[in-house]
């Protein structure tokens, strides 16, 4: 087990969160989490805002939308 | 524009490919994008309604997104991300529809402006106990504070987080749709987010939630 330490992991916890890691690095970081309170909070923090964003942008199309685009749909284009 | 690529089924490939634009597709095309790229409806008018910010706007941008989409549907490789394909026509129709004439100067330079300009700073001494507050304050927030804080902040930093947030397209995909380097996808997505933060924040305080203040947050 490694431990990269809190620079490292801080300055890559937003890649960590976006899952676009290499392997190792998503290890390393994943452990130093299991020891570090400080950049657990940080991570907390980070999955926080965007499981709230998630949920907040959960707008549904109009269902004159839907129809608008299905007539335009069936018109010759150009 | 998708880039065009050939067709590679063996049915369409007499079709002329200048007939694209001005022949209806052909029946079974036309279901294929009903079942496949309608799904995506909602999705893109939510993406939509962060672009334009307003309902009726975001219904124009996407409904002109998918008569483009129909048009160039035939060039659509099957097999291959449908979903980003359709998000690359959304942005280009924002870009040229929509953004040309709002465009500020500001908007231009976003990229080039330091951290301390956009009022966020890293907050690297914060203690544990100090971020469970932050995210609990988040997590009590209304959604309508969510969209009011993703309204509120730049409009490149804004695309590139709810793609990457919301929508989960990787940063490659971003890049893709939003025609810049991977490292900007990066660097906007860190500003935006950090932006969202402490606007976040300032909205708990208004509510009445108590955040404790960033010790290293620049006064303003």
């Amino acid at each position: 087990m490694t431990d990269c330490g809190c620079d490292k992991a801080k300055a890559e916890l937003e890649e960590y969160l976006h899952r676009e890691l290499s392997q190792q690095d998503f290890q390393d970081i994943t452990d130093h989490l299991e020891n570090c309170e400080d950049c657990t909070g940080e991570h907390l923090v980070g999955i926080t805002l965007t499981l709230k964003m998630q949920k907040a942008c959960q707008e549904k199309a109009p269902e004159e939308l839907r129809a608008a685009i299905l007539s335009r749909l069936s018109q010759p284009a150009g | 524009m998708p880039t065009a690529v050939l067709d590679r089924s063996a049915e369409r490939t007499a079709v002329d490919s200048t007939a694209m634009s001005d022949t209806q597709p052909s029946p079974e095309l036309r279901q294929l994008f009903e079942d496949q790229a309608l799904t995506f409806m909602d999705q893109l008018y939510a993406a939509a309604l962060r672009m334009t910010r307003n309902p009726a706007d975001a219904g124009d941008l996407v409904q002109e997104t998918y008569v483009k989409a129909y048009a160039a549907f035939k060039s659509f490789e099957q097999g291959t991300n449908l979903k980003a394909w359709l998000y690359r026509i959304l942005t280009n129709t924002f870009i040229n529809s929509y953004r040309k004439n709002q465009r500020s100067p500001y908007q231009g330079t976003i990229d080039e402006l330091e951290d301390w300009q956009l009022g966020g700073a890293e907050s690297l001494t914060q203690g544990r106990t100090t971020r469970s507050a932050e995210a609990e304050a988040i997590d009590h927030l209304p959604d309508s504070d969510v969209k009011a804080a993703l309204q509120s902040i730049p409009e490149d930093f804004r695309l590139a987080v709810y793609l990457a947030d919301v929508e989960g397209f990787s940063y490659q995909e971003i890049a893709d749709i939003m025609k810049t380097p991977v490292g900007t996808v990066m660097s906007r997505l860190h500003r935006g987010r950090r932006l969202l933060r402490d606007l976040l924040a300032d909205y708990a305080r208004e509510r009445g939630i108590t955040v404790p203040a960033p010790t290293t947050r620049s006064a303003k």
